[in-house]
């Protein structure tokens, strides 16, 4: 027997205990004793957690039963880790850009950071974390900031998904590993810990939980847990200026010059090319458009993204932004943000990341075909008139992909509603 | 006096078991509309208890007269009357309070709650017992006001019925104060986990 | 008889109507005395507040309210010539009454603060101290914030270069960003700076940040609100609409060389 059926076994033996030490037993509840309520659940929660790494690390335990679906190997543990996969490029880059952005500034981390960093570039001078030309040193200086984030994700978000599969008595699923990859991408580098873990933790209920876990959601996790930071705690979240992980930093962030017109841009020497590759502060993950296509394109080459919605998304926001150009000059000197035009608005904010990663997420989309179209052409030309006409909200790709899911279902009936009628009609003609 | 048990059952049920809010989703806009302070929820409670407790001793009262085809119009009648009596009370003994609860109190008039009770109870008990089941769900209601008033006063400002329990960060203090509390989604958000809450303990009875 | 007859419907009617309409009357008539001095009251304490002569949450009573309002006048502003029109014991400006349509259109290029029209008349109130000193001079300012017109009043002291207070009594801001501007924390740092240049422009403005040393002068920069560029923006552009040229800057002019009143008023 090799090692790896062997641990297999070890753990679905524990599995099978765990759950009988989690159900009441039959002379229990004849008895009328049923106490122990605590420790039943403490056991069914383990059992959750034993059946969540033994699906993770093997295969899951549940299969498709029933004649109409059609099987093959893309199981959702696969569709998950593809995600996750695509992700990596932004993840990587934008680690590595928190480093750069810092570095490029005068002035030194402040806080816990900034006592870890010190004590990195005590103990490994060679290392450069303080030098911005430096891929190594900027990438662990990012580190620090990205990981306590990250883990703090995954320790909230998991420990809540645990309790409710416990509670629903179903098994964890890989979708918060999604979830929890995406969320601190979108979050600011210099984000308070407990306001992370508040978010994700409101994230994850309202937007999951109680519709049923993954797969019933009717809003992205993610965003929603973004949404939420974003009404708590506007005054450091609403982009009012930029968040480098550097102390007492104040500038406007590309987005609020952009608001100026493209002088606004060249005023805050910001380039196109810096903002394609990504060399803008930011959110971590959504600086770098070059990455998100990366893992877009991926993403929607493998299946697991639709296509349709990624490019309906892309012609309705550039098309607008387009169309924009030719208003008349009074308008423009209202909302500068038009002489922008669609080069500039694709690089700018989280454009790419909500198109490739977050509008495409399949749960929440729309399902239909037809209605893929509608509904990316949608969130693609809302964002932009968010972005011109409302200076508020100059980061609106989050606000416009909620209420996108919101109408998904809507555009949804639509076309099915037609789609029946059609076909009524076509049985009523023969 | 002394309570029988149908009396102490139409005081106290209405308050958990079948709170006008939670349990009959009723009066969700006031709800909304004036829970981000404290006082203002209580102000609020006080007037909407006079007024379902009230009306339903006036409906209660005439309830053998009142001719089928304008019952409901005599019930509006009374309760308007009951709305006026104490928005003009308020006005002239509180009116720092009327400027903050505005328009809500002449709302009170819309509340199904009142209505609700005067078309269902009232209408067909006796004056003694409907005072019971007016304040029985004047009371449900305020409870219901006074939890979200406290959890969106207390993480949106920092503060309970005015005086400060977490000093917040704008003036000079700890907390940074959460901003969806201060908004209306958020009591949209508590009623939600109240009716959870709730609807978890009566499955769990069921069983 | 049948509760449903016509006869019975209209005098259960009739006589709901009569009862509910007498307990109604009551009220309204025994407790409108109360109510209208409730309101006079609340009036005057959004004054005095925007003069700064009360604190933020202070409770007032009518009779110290009468006290501070002995030395206050209320006077009507013709906003073009700069000159008094009218004047009346402070106590009394319920009295003024005037002509809400009686407005000038102002030219887009000049409209900073996005209200599109301004009135010709507005009332101020000025207090003097015992001596009869000019002490503070409190003038209505509107705008439009980022979401809303902001009413509020900036009160500047009797050098009428520096600022008194400020107040912002009504606004629909974003609670906890813009909706600072209400915050009486926020609004302390308004005083003591100086509002107005050396040549009579305004030069006082909120910034981004810490407030710092400006090139217009010392202490004329206000710390801006975190979060909340677009509300402050919208203060920047009322406060200098309103102490400019088309606001009361003519008056204020007036006031110090002593020829605030019209020929007319005075002779009266």
């Amino acid at each position: 027997m090799s090692l790896k059926t062997q641990i297999a076994d070890w753990m679905s033996g524990c599995l099978t205990k765990l759950e009988q030490k989690g159900e009441i037993s039959p002379e229990q509840s004849e008895s009328g004793k049923e106490g122990g309520a605590t420790k039943r659940f403490f056991f069914r929660s383990c059992a959750t957690l034993v059946d969540a790494a033994y699906t993770f690390f093997f295969s899951s335990s549940e299969k498709t039963s029933g004649s109409v679906h059609v099987r093959d190997c893309n199981d959702f543990k696969r569709m998950m880790i593809a995600v996750i996969y695509a992700l990596i490029p932004c993840t990587i880059f934008g680690i590595y850009n928190i480093g750069y952005q810092a570095n490029l500034l005068a002035g030194g981390p402040g806080g816990w950071h900034g006592a870890i960093l010190n004590w990195i570039n005590g103990v490994a001078p060679a290392l450069g974390v303080f030098n911005s030309s430096n891929f190594f040193g900027c990438f662990v200086y990012g580190l620090v900031y990205y990981l306590p984030i990250y883990i703090t994700t995954m320790i909230v978000g998991i420990g809540i998904e645990v309790v409710f599969a416990a509670i629903n008595r179903h098994e964890v699923n890989e979708g918060f590993f999604v979830t929890g990859f995406i969320f601190p991408l979108i979050c600011p580098p210099t984000i308070p810990l407990w306001q992370v873990a508040l978010a994700i933790a409101f994230g994850t209920v309202v937007g999951k939980e109680i519709f049923g876990g993954t797969g019933r959601n009717i809003f992205n996790p993610a965003l929603l847990s973004r949404a939420f930071l974003f009404f708590a705690y506007a005054g450091q979240i609403s982009g009012d200026s930029v968040w480098t992980a550097v102390d007492g930093v104040s500038k406007a962030t590309p987005l609020a010059l952009a608001s100026q017109g493209v002088d606004g841009l060249v005023c805050g020497n910001y380039t196109w090319w810096n903002a394609f590759l990504g060399l803008i502060p930011g959110s971590i993950g959504e600086t770098s458009t070059l990455c998100c296509l990366i893992g877009g394109v991926y993403l929607m080459a493998v299946g697991v993204a639709s296509w349709r919605i990624g490019v309906s998304m892309f012609v309705g926001g550039m098309g607008l932004a387009w169309l924009l150009q030719f208003c008349s000059p009074e308008f423009a000197e209202a909302h500068r943000a038009v002489t922008l035009g669609p080069c500039w608005h694709f690089v700018l904010g989280g454009f790419a990341l909500g198109m490739f990663f977050m509008a495409t997420d399949p749960v929440t989309a729309a399902q239909t075909t037809k209605g893929q179209y509608v509904y990316g052409f949608l969130i693609g030309a809302l964002v932009i008139v968010v972005r011109v006409f409302n200076p508020a909200y100059p980061e609106g790709v989050m606000l416009v992909i909620l209420f996108g899911n919101c109408l998904a279902p809507l555009i949804d009936h639509v076309f099915v509603e037609a789609n029946i009628r059609r076909r009524m009609k076509r049985l009523q003609a023969k | 006096m002394k309570l029988t048990e149908n009396d102490k059952k139409s005081l106290l049920e209405p308050i958990i078991k079948n709170n006008p809010v939670f349990v009959q989703i009723l009066g969700i806009c006031s709800a909304l509309a004036v829970t981000t302070s404290m006082t203002t929820a209580f102000t609020m409670t006080l007037a909407v208890l006079f007024v379902t407790a009230f009306s339903n001793v006036g409906v209660s009262l005439i309830r053998k007269y009142i001719p089928n085809s304008i019952r409901m119009i005599v019930e509006m009648t009374i309760i308007a009357t009951l709305v006026i009596l104490v928005d003009q009370l308020i006005k002239a003994f509180s009116y720092d309070l009327s400027k903050q609860l505005s328009v809500y109190v002449g709302l009170i008039i819309t509340n199904c709650i009142v209505m609700g009770r005067a078309e269902a109870f009232a209408i067909k008990n006796g004056p003694a017992l409907s005072l019971l089941d007016g304040i029985g769900n004047g009371l449900g209601y305020g409870f219901v006001l006074m939890v979200v008033a406290f959890f969106r006063e207390l993480f949106g400002f920092g503060t309970i019925f005015g005086f400060t329990v977490f000093k917040t960060v704008q003036n000079g203090g700890w907390y940074a104060p959460n901003g969806l509390m201060v908004t209306a989604p958020a009591a949209f958000f508590l009623i939600g986990f109240m009716i959870w809450i709730a609807n978890s303990i009566s499955d769990a009875k069921v069983k | 008889m049948n509760n449903d007859s016509i006869l019975k419907t209209f005098g259960v009617a009739a006589a709901l109507c009569v009862v509910c309409a007498v307990i109604v009357s009551v009220a309204d008539v025994s407790l409108k005395g109360m109510q209208q001095r409730n309101k006079a009251l609340d009036r005057q304490i959004n004054i005095l507040r925007a003069a700064g002569l009360v604190e933020p949450k202070a409770k007032v009573d009518a009779k110290q309210a009468a006290k501070l309002f002995e030395n206050a006048k209320a006077v009507v502003v013709d906003l073009e010539t700069g000159k008094i029109v009218e004047e009346k014991p402070a106590a009394e400006a319920d009295g003024i009454k005037l002509d809400p349509k009686d407005v000038v259109e102002i030219k887009k290029e000049h409209d900073v603060a996005k209200i599109k029209y301004v009135p010709k008349k507005e009332i101020v109130y000025l207090f003097n101290d015992e001596n009869g000193a000019l002490q503070t001079v409190a003038l209505p300012i509107k705008g439009t914030g980022l979401w809303s017109t902001m009413y509020g009043f900036i009160a500047l002291n009797g050098d009428l270069k520096t600022v008194a207070h400020i107040v912002f009594y009504d606004h629909g801001e974003t609670p906890g960003l813009g909706g600072e501007i209400s915050n009486p924390n926020w609004t302390a740092k308004w005083e003591g700076k100086q509002a107005l240049g050396d040549g009579g422009g305004p030069i006082i403005r909120v910034v981004k940040g810490i407030a710092g040393i400006s090139s217009d002068g010392p202490n004329c920069e206000v710390d801006g609100i975190s979060g909340a560029t677009l509300t402050c923006n919208g203060v920047n552009a009322t406060v200098s609409f309103w102490l400019g040229e088309r606001g009361f800057g003519p008056f204020l002019t007036n006031l110090k060389n002593g020829t605030a009143y019209d020929v007319k008023a005075s002779e009266n």
